[in-house]
This record gives C-alpha cells, sequence and structure tokens, in this order.
C-alpha cells in the first residue's frame, strides 16, 4: 500500500517533466577580430565578465616552461589605468570577485559582480588587454609567490606529481611533455623582455573571447563592449604548429617518486585523440562505464569485492591536440601493483570483446544526461562552458548540442574504440612510489 | 518591422559610441543599485522532530535534499573516528534492499546519494526525484551493519591513515586541533591506527542508534518541486524514523596560552613551513559584535587584497596565499591566521603575521578599509541572495542559531552600521596575538635556528601533538663521502687539481670599510708555503704578517715582534695558497643548512669548514680559539662571490668576524703568478 502511494505522489510530481534547458545566446565578432558572446540570465543581480585567451603551457618555448601561468600572475600586476595593488582591491570594494586559471591550452580570466558594476568588469578587461604594466619589480615577487603556489600544490601534496611521471613520458615532442606550472629554473631564467614579447604576441584581440553573461541588456552591453574593447587594436595573425606525436607501438614502463607517500600507485597511461574527436568522447564514456558511481566496474570489483585496491579509476584527460587517458589504482594491504594492473586489463579485454550490457549503456546515457543539466546550474560555470566551446573547440553551441554526440554514441562504438586506444602495446605503466627526495 | 526598428536603433547607438570616446582614466560608475529580493522558503515540522525547509526554483529540472542532524558535538575516546566509520557505513544495504541493488539504482539514475555521521545528501534530475529521496529516507532509517562491510571499512581506514601519514600538511592539522582545543575535547581529538583497531561493529550499530536520529535534525529540499507534493512525500517518508534519546555531554573549556607561544612540530619532508596563529575565541553567529568582528577578520586576512596577502604573498613573495580564518561556533571557537611558506622565510613570516595581527588591534583600520569591506560583503550578499541554496541556507541558520526571523532582511544594515570604534574592539577581543599558539610545522633543520631567534618560547611536538624533545639538527652524511672526496670535489669545482698545483704565487688585494675607515689589505702567497699581509689605510701601512715559510714575524704601529711558537707551528703545518689541500685528513662532522642550501661540514684541527653540497665550493670557515683567559672563541670567514681567474675560481668577497667587528673584504686585483717576489716574505 505504503509503495502506491509512492508512485502516485511522483507521477504528480512528474508529469510535467520538461526537456532539459536550452542556453541561449548571442555571438559575433568586433572588427578588431575579438569574439563577444552574451548570455542573458536574469534569475540573480549578477553579471560575468570574463575574457578566454588562446594561449596556455603548449605556448611556450621549451627553455621557457611555465611562461603561460606566469603570465597570468602577471596580469593582475596594474594597467595604465589601474595601480599596482589596486587589481583585486577594486574587484572585492565593488562587491565582486575575481580569479584566472591556465591550463595547457588557454588562459581564463574573469570577474563576477553586482549587475551594476556591469561597466567596471568591461572596463577591467579591457586595461588587462589593452595596456598592462609588466615591470621588473612585479616579475620578481610573482617569481617568488609562483615557488611557493608550487610548492603548495605539488611538492609538498601526496600523490601530486603522477601527471608528471605521465606527461613526460606519453608525449615526446609535442609541449604537452611538460607540466603547466613549469620548471623553476625556467622562470629564473626569463627576461623581462620575453615576458613583453610574449604579451604582444597572445594577448591581442583576435586570440581572445570575451563572454558577458548574467542579468544585462543586450543593447547596453553591445554598446560598452565596443566601446572598451573595439578600439584596441588588432596583433599579428598566431599561427600554432605542434610536432606531432609518432604512435605508441610497443610498451613503455616507468617509475616516478613521490616523498610524501607511504602507499603505492599504479597507472596504466595511453595517448589519445584530440577532446574534439567523437573518439575522445567515446572515452569519457568508457571512464564513467569503469569508475564512476559505487555500482561502477573498477570500484565494484578491485575496492568492494576483491579488496585489492584502496582506489581504483580511470580519467580521461582531454585536451585540445591529444588526450591521455589513465587508468590507476592504490593497492589495499599487501595487495602487489602488478596484480591491480591484470585485474584491470581484464576489464579492458571485456570491454574489447563483449558489447556492455544495455541496462549498463542506459545507466551511462542517464548519468551524462545529469552531468549535463548539472553543468549549466551556475552562470559562472555557463559562462566558462561558453567561452571553453568557443575557443578550443570553435562551436559555442556545442553547450546545447554536445549532449546529442553522447546521446548518439553506441555500445558498438564503445567496443571499437576501447580495442583501437587501449591496448598493452600503447601505453606507459607507471609505478607511482614513496621515497624521499 | 519591428526588428527593422531595433536594429536601426542598435546602429544608432553603435553610432554613436565610435563618435564619443570613453574616458578610460576614469573607474566607470555603478549603475543604480540592484533590487535585493529575498526568497522565502516553505517550512514545516514532523512529530520526530526533523524541521524540513523546501525551496522551488524551476530553472533546472533537478532537486537535492540534505539532511543535517544538528547534535552537539561529543566526544569519542578511545574509540575515535566511530562516528565517521558509521557514516562511511550508511546506506550498504537496508532491511529492504542490498547493497549492491542500492548502488545500482542510484547510479542507474544517474543521480548520487551519499550519507554522513552528521546527515545525507541526494541529488538528481527532477524526474528521478522521488525515487531517489526515497532510497535516501531507507538508508537513514533502515541501515544495516554487515561484519562484512565493517571489516573492509576499517581496513580501508587504516590504509587512508597510512596514505597520509608523510603528509606535512594533515599533520599540521591534526596537531593544530589537538593544541588548540586538547586532546579531551571533540574538536581535538583525532582518528588513530589504535583508535580504528578498538572500534567493534557493536560500537558502531550504538553510534548509529545513539545519534542519527531526528531529535535536532533538519531536512533542506530544493529545486525543481512542487511544494504540496513534496511535503506529502517527505511525510510520508521521514514520519517513521524515530526519535530518540541524544545523552547530555558537557564540553570541555579551552584555553589560550598565557603568552603567545611557538609550537613547534618536526617534519623532515617538508618543503614548506605549516603556520597557524591561533587562540580560541567565544563568538557566535548572531553576537551583538559578529559584524564587526567579520569586518576586522576580512581586513587583517579575509581575501585577497587583505592586509597578510598583501604583505607576505604580493610584497615580500613568501607564500601564494596568507589568509585569517574566524570560526564562530556555538561551542568552540576559533581565530587562525595561516601561510604556507618556504623554509627560509619561516621566522620572517611567523614576524609579520604577528606584526599584522597586533597593528590590526592597536591602530584603527582605515575609514577606506572598513568601507571596501562592507562593499565587499554586501556584493556578496546581493550576489547570493536570491540562489535558492542560500534561501535554504538562510532559513537553516535561523532555525540552528534560533535567530530572529528578519536576521538576514537587516544584514545589510547591520553591516553599515560597523564603526571604526566596533572593528578595533572586535580585533582586540578576538585576535590574541599576545595569547596565541603559533603552530609551525615543518622542517626543522632549516627553520629552528632562525626561529630560535624570535622573542617566542619554543615547545616541541611530535606529529601526533604529544610534547617531545628538539629534534636533531644534522642529517645523515651520505654513505661513500669521505673528506677526500669532499676536498676534491671543491678543487674540481675550482678549475680541477692539475690547474690548482700550476699556482706558484698569488697576489690579492682586497678593500673593507672599518669603522667608517676605508682599509687596504695585500696578500701574497708563494709556494711552498710563504704567505705575508699588508694592511693600510691611506697609503700608510698599519700592519703587516710575514711568514717565509721557516720564520715569521708580526708588525703593527712600528712595534715587530716574532711570531709566538703556536701559531707558528700553525703556519708551518699550513699550506699558504690552497688551505684545503691538506684538509683530506681532516673527519666529516655533519651536514648543515646554510643560507637555504645544504653544506658538509668538515673538521681539521680547530677549524670546521663549510662546503656547499651541491655546487661544492667553499662556503664557510669557522676558526675556534682560547683566549689567554680559557674562553672560546669563534672566528666565522665567510667566502662568497666567485670568480675565476687564470681558470681557477677564487672567492671575490671574504666576510671576516672577530668579536663584535666584521670585515666585508671586497677583492679588487687579484694575480696569479705574477706580481710577488721573494722579497715580499722578508
Amino acid at each position: 500500500m505504503k509503495k502506491s502511494i509512492l508512485s502516485l505522489a511522483s507521477a504528480m510530481l512528474f508529469a510535467f517533466s520538461t526537456n532539459a534547458q536550452k542556453v541561449d545566446f548571442e555571438e559575433y565578432d568586433l572588427s578588431n577580430g575579438m569574439h563577444v558572446i552574451l548570455h542573458k540570465d536574469t534569475s540573480a543581480p549578477v553579471v560575468i565578465t570574463s575574457v578566454m585567451y588562446h594561449v596556455g603551457a603548449k605556448d611556450e618555448q621549451p627553455d621557457r616552461t611555465g611562461m603561460a601561468h606566469f603570465f597570468e600572475h602577471l596580469l593582475f600586476e596594474g594597467t595604465k589605468n589601474i595601480k599596482k595593488g589596486e587589481w583585486f582591491k577594486i574587484v572585492s570594494s565593488n562587491g565582486g570577485t575575481n580569479n584566472a586559471n591556465t591550463t595547457d591550452d588557454r588562459t581564463y580570466y574573469y570577474e563576477i559582480f553586482p549587475s551594476n558594476k556591469l561597466e567596471l568588469g568591461l572596463w577591467m578587461e579591457s586595461e588587462r588587454l589593452l595596456h598592462p604594466i609588466i615591470k621588473q619589480e612585479g616579475v620578481d615577487t610573482q617569481n617568488e609567490v609562483v615557488k611557493e603556489e608550487k610548492r603548495l600544490r605539488v611538492d609538498n601534496q601526496p600523490y601530486s606529481r603522477f601527471l608528471e611521471y605521465v606527461k613526460e613520458n606519453i608525449f615526446k615532442k609535442h609541449p604537452y611533455k611538460g607540466t603547466t606550472i613549469g620548471k623553476m629554473e625556467h622562470l629564473d631564467a626569463a627576461t623581462l623582455d620575453e615576458f613583453l614579447a610574449f604579451n604582444k604576441k597572445f594577448y591581442v584581440p583576435n586570440n581572445a573571447t570575451l563572454v558577458v553573461a548574467g542579468d544585462i541588456d543586450f543593447a547596453t552591453t553591445k554598446k560598452m563592449v565596443q566601446d572598451y574593447f573595439g578600439p584596441i587594436p588588432r596583433g599579428a595573425e598566431i599561427t600554432k604548429n605542434f610536432p606531432k606525436e609518432d604512435p605508441i607501438t610497443a610498451p613503455m614502463s616507468a617509475k616516478g617518486y613521490d616523498p610524501n607517500i607511504q602507499i603505492p600507485a599504479i597507472m596504466a597511461a595511453y595517448r589519445t585523440p584530440s577532446m574534439k574527436t567523437r573518439d575522445s568522447r567515446v572515452l569519457d564514456m568508457i571512464s564513467s562505464y569503469l569508475s564512476s558511481g559505487k555500482s561502477s566496474v573498477l570500484y565494484k570489483k578491485l575496492v568492494d569485492n576483491k579488496k585489492m585496491a584502496l582506489q581504483a579509476g580511470a580519467i580521461n584527460v582531454s585536451q585540445e591536440d591529444y588526450g591521455t587517458y589513465i587508468l590507476f589504482g592504490l593497492p589495499q594491504g599487501e595487495t602487489k601493483l602488478a596484480d591491480i594492473i591484470s585485474e584491470i586489463d581484464e576489464e579492458i579485454v571485456k570491454i574489447q570483446t563483449n558489447l556492455i550490457s544495455e541496462k549498463d549503456y542506459q545507466k551511462l546515457q542517464n548519468k551524462f544526461e545529469n552531468n549535463f543539466v548539472n553543468s549549466n546550474s551556475s552562470v559562472e560555470g555557463i559562462a566558462n562552458s561558453l567561452a571553453r566551446y568557443h575557443v578550443m573547440f570553435g562551436d559555442t553551441n556545442l553547450i546545447n548540442t554536445e549532449i546529442d554526440i553522447f546521446r548518439s554514441i553506441t555500445r558498438e562504438e564503445i567496443r571499437d574504440v576501447a580495442k583501437k586506444y587501449l591496448n598493452p602495446n600503447q601505453r606507459l605503466t607507471l609505478e607511482y612510489l614513496p621515497k624521499a627526495k | 518591422m519591428k526588428t527593422k526598428i531595433a536594429s536601426l536603433i542598435a546602429l544608432f547607438v553603435i553610432s554613436i559610441s565610435v563618435n564619443a570616446q570613453i574616458d578610460r582614466s576614469k573607474m566607470p560608475e555603478p549603475g543604480p543599485d540592484p533590487v535585493v529580493k529575498l526568497g522565502k522558503p516553505e517550512t514545516f515540522k514532523l512529530k520526530n522532530g526533523l524541521q524540513v525547509i523546501m525551496v522551488e526554483n524551476n530553472k533546472l529540472p533537478r532537486a537535492s535534499a540534505s539532511l543535517t542532524i544538528d547534535n552537539k558535538p561529543y566526544f569519542e575516546g578511545e574509540i575515535a573516528g566511530v562516528s565517521g566509520m558509521m557514516g562511511s557505513l550508511l546506506g550498504r544495504g537496508t532491511a529492504n534492499i542490498t547493497k549492491d541493488e542500492f548502488n545500482e539504482k542510484v547510479d542507474f539514475l544517474g543521480a548520487s546519494v551519499s550519507f554522513f555521521s552528521s546527515g545525507a545528501f541526494a541529488s538528481s534530475l527532477k524526474k528521478y526525484f522521488p525515487e531517489i529521496l526515497e532510497l535516501m529516507a531507507d538508508g537513514v532509517k533502515n541501515s544495516e551493519f554487515t561484519k562484512e562491510e565493517f571489516d573492509k571499512e576499517v581496513q580501508i581506514t587504516l590504509d587512508g591513515i597510512k596514505s597520509n601519514e608523510k603528509s606535512v600538511t594533515s599533520a599540521a592539522r591534526r596537531v593544530e586541533d589537538v593544541l588548540t582545543y586538547g586532546k579531551n575535547h571533540p574538536f581535538g581529538e583525532y582518528t588513530s591506527k589504535e583508535s580504528v583497531e578498538k572500534i567493534t561493529l557493536q560500537d558502531v550499530k550504538n553510534n548509529y542508534n545513539t545519534y542519527y536520529r531526528p531529535n535536532n535534525a533538519y531536512l533542506v529540499i530544493e529545486g525543481d518541486i512542487d511544494i504540496k507534493a513534496t511535503k506529502k512525500l517527505v511525510k510520508s517518508l521521514f514520519s517513521g524514523w524515530k526519535k530518540g534519546n541524544i545523552p547530555a555531554y558537557t564540553m570541555p573549556a579551552t584555553t589560550n596560552p598565557k603568552t603567545a607561544e611557538i609550537n613547534f612540530v618536526n617534519m623532515d619532508n617538508a618543503v614548506q613551513s605549516e603556520i597557524a596563529i591561533i587562540n580560541n575565541i567565544d563568538l557566535t553567529l548572531g553576537d551583538k559584535d559578529y559584524y564587526a568582528a567579520l569586518m576586522a577578520n576580512n581586513i587583517l586576512g579575509g581575501g585577497g587584497t587583505a592586509r597578510l596577502f598583501m604583505n607576505l604573498r604580493e610584497d615580500k613573495g613568501y607564500t601564494y596565499g596568507s589568509y585569517s580564518r574566524l570560526s564562530q561556533s556555538r561551542h568552540a571557537g576559533t581565530f587562525r591566521a595561516t601561510a604556507s611558506v618556504r623554509n627560509m622565510v619561516t621566522d620572517s613570516s611567523v614576524v609579520e603575521l604577528q606584526k599584522e595581527i597586533n597593528k590590526i588591534r592597536y591602530q584603527k583600520v582605515s575609514a577606506e578599509e572598513l568601507e571596501n569591506s562592507k562593499e565587499e560583503y554586501i556584493g556578496s550578499f546581493v550576489m547570493n541572495v536570491q540562489k535558492p541554496r542560500t534561501v535554504a541556507n538562510f532559513a537553516l541558520n535561523i532555525a540552528r542559531y534560533n535567530l530572529p526571523k528578519d536576521f538576514y532582511a537587516n544584514y545589510i544594515k547591520n553591516i553599515k552600521a560597523v564603526t571604526l570604534e566596533d572593528v578595533q574592539n572586535a580585533a582586540i577581543k578576538y585576535f590574541r596575538g599576545d595569547k596565541a599558539r603559533i603552530v609551525v610545522t615543518g622542517k626543522g633543520i632549516e627553520v629552528l635556528k632562525n626561529l630560535e631567534k624570535t622573542d617566542y618560547v619554543i615547545k616541541y611536538f611530535d606529529k601526533y601533538g604529544n610534547p617531545t624533545e628538539k629534534p636533531e639538527m644534522t642529517m645523515p652524511i651520505p654513505d661513500g663521502m669521505t673528506a677526500e672526496t669532499v676536498v676534491n670535489k671543491y678543487l674540481q669545482a675550482i678549475g680541477g687539481k692539475d690547474k690548482v698545483m700550476a699556482v706558484k704565487t698569488t697576489m690579492m688585494v682586497a678593500n673593507a670599510t672599518v669603522q667608517g675607515t676605508p682599509v687596504v689589505m695585500t696578500m701574497k702567497a708563494a709556494a711552498p708555503n710563504k704567505t705575508s699581509q699588508v694592511v693600510s689605510v691611506m697609503g700608510n701601512t698599519m700592519s703587516k704578517a710575514v711568514f717565509n715559510g721557516e720564520n715569521g714575524y708580526q708588525e703593527a704601529r712600528g712595534q715587530k715582534m716574532n711570531l709566538p711558537a703556536e701559531q707558528l707551528a700553525k703556519a708551518k703545518d699550513g699550506n699558504a695558497l690552497f688551505k684545503d689541500l691538506g684538509y683530506t685528513s681532516g673527519k666529516l662532522l655533519r651536514i648543515e643548512p646554510l643560507e637555504g642550501k645544504n653544506a658538509i661540514v668538515l673538521q681539521y684541527k680547530d677549524t670546521e669548514v663549510f662546503y656547499d653540497m651541491a655546487s661544492g665550493l667553499k662556503v664557510k670557515e669557522v676558526e675556534t680559539s682560547k683566549t689567554p683567559d680559557g674562553k672560546e672563541v669563534k672566528t666565522p670567514t665567510v667566502f662568497s662571490d666567485y670568480k675565476a681567474v687564470n681558470g681557477i675560481l677564487f672567492p671575490h668577497g671574504i666576510g671576516v668576524k672577530m668579536g663584535p667587528i666584521s670585515l666585508d673584504l671586497k677583492v679588487s686585483d687579484l694575480k696569479v703568478n705574477e706580481g710577488v717576489s721573494d722579497a715580499d716574505f722578508e
């Protein structure tokens, strides 16, 4: 009886289940080449102004790794009209927050303000692009700050170096072989002139995408955008020509050490195609199948049933030019690293040989639909996605349509992609071991 | 037609903007303040005590449920970690469903359900929410605890503890809590290997039956829901959750030290020191000076524009970020000012942190700082107030803290009312730089020497917060390293033994200032073992010391004196050109950090010689001698600024300290195999 009441209630509640939301936006180019995306959301009196520059760690000179991230720090040091040390003060005293982040592929800056400060946000971002002040003094301070950032996030943290070890082995030619934070000696060697040249080359409107999202009026916003960004001169065309990797055809193995750990870890890492490809999305689904949730294959087998691992899973590191697919496990008790790998391999072979069950397939679809709804839950998140889909994928509307790609992926494709990329002769096996420096 | 007009207007607007240039030298003025609309939640209470807060928001087709069991904290004692373990074991099978079925169902719906010792959380798409809420309710009411799952969880917890054993940050947080609250306090106790091994399955069941009860619980449901239907659903799912009898517990009082002290925790693998200046406070949300305290903390260390950040990061570059935090609590609040800094600047960072804490206590903040801080809070309030999660949190706080219903309606007004005096009073009351524990977790060998120079008493603790002894201040000497390998590495570093052996004479002219007077020193040396030193001021020879390999004398102000037997013997024993050649018969003492680098220390007779471990270069010598009355005197000589002459590196900066006098010699001329004759040693 109880049960029937429940389902009645649920029927009442959810008879009108709507389709997932659509993110409306408008996009256009300024005459200097800057791309502009506007999104209106009046649910809260908030506005986001953000700029994504298509420059990241992979655009650095090989002997100047860490430059892109370092430069991100420098661009908070002040502009012609914003004095050194004033940037953060302006933001917080206007009730806003701001930050920036750098990946191998792009650099992203943003401010979040109460909606009546829209013009302020545009002014700040245009100041940053038009005439930042880059001086030796700022370089010297930020050099120390970045080193502390590395100590904090990498050197003093357990399990923080595995990506570094994986990448330096998986990539031989492409700049993905380095880390975003870079080598400290490279930063020490970097001169002021090099920073100025970096700015001149990459921080130009034709390499930038501006997003304004929130409680805004399009006509007013467009005028302001034109006022603040329109007069900024176009820069030279940027051509990107990164070296191509040769396929991995023989198994590789390596060891990496971490003084902050006691329990080792094992990783199997594969080089996979660009995140723009359909195959990369199929690999996302395979990761989810293997390790998302307590009923996922690797968790259930290695952690729950066999008690061989403390943690086990799959990560698909999606990047613009290539991806890195990493399977990993931390042994429980006395389990040997090699045994974890062979258990994982067994599951990979199953995916490569048989189709996953209809039920598991439906589960994946439900998960991706859930992720899709949640990915657009905050206007900050929407702004970031709009910029990312334009800059990285060249198709802003993927914010609405990417879910259709996932929906169209078949069980057969999952099997075939696993067969194509996840073979022992295409991978690096990395033993991640405890050791004092 | 309508669109045409619109685009015409747009064109017009753009054409104006082309003509009228904006003045970008001025910061743009804000538009009119946005209107703040406080959302209103729906609330009701079940007979078992569970209070339900619902917020409807139809922006996305999803919903979530968040359960908070707001019991007063209690002490777990020798089975510390039992509640955490109970929380992890919740939802692994109930009277109605097996664990695997439960997990499969949740995952299949692409949803998530999680449990913890003080509540639970569930979220899903709108269409699956009733099913998901039912699963959550089932786990809350009917969880079963099996031996198998319990054993597994014990193992995972133990491995988890092990995996964090070397983590500097987790050791720091643990010890900070132990020292701040005390080991016998619910906030000070921690889960250890020993305590986990003591926990039994029955303990876990008891914990669930005693504390996981609706008496003090709140359920917040938010999202694309129908209020009426949801109320009905919650009633049917949670009415059966039985009220319990939660034991009374009196929390021990916390105390601050009488005067500020350093509590040091040694971690050999630390590359940064974790610094936390902590004192206990009595501050609860809604207190009269709550907003003043918020402003004071925000100005001191609230974020990237606060004083700590501007000083320690933007000005000094000591850290990636330095912050302070004022944790209000109905039970035991704290103030903390923190920074993770590189080893070398640990002492300076402690000094700067304390300086900032004292400054905000003894001097009023500026009107501008206060104004900016108020705007920061008001802006954040304005931006968040309409978000469904905020609406729910506000309602939850009003209920938990028993606040007036208009508490948040008056938020902006109350923030604006804070005065400069209020801020200072709050700073004096809550930031006790004078009675703080300065907990430093770091690498003793690299940071203690300088920390000892601060005025604070230093107490030592192990990484579990137990009092201990000061750590050993040396590092083990690597296998295979001997006096000979060290000296050879040095010779290699300065240019190679061949080149060194080809040197017959050296002549060096160095300048220094002694008590304001410029002094020139000329030093000559020749093989096999001849030396001379002449000190002159403005062209006049002030003193002279000569040794010809057999005999020697000193001359000062016209007084000539033969070298005493002791010094003569020492001179005879040395090598005038490269003393280090003789050091191969010395012995290695220890490794000592020196200016952020490690030096290997070699003892040769009464001299300790420091060679940089990395570069191999000699960085320092310390000679110990005895005064006539038997006191030991140490004379350190520091070498720096190595430059090549004839392919050999010579230090061009030499610092000597003799008692209160320090001499900073800068070498202005250095010649090899020229400018020296036998006459110089007569």
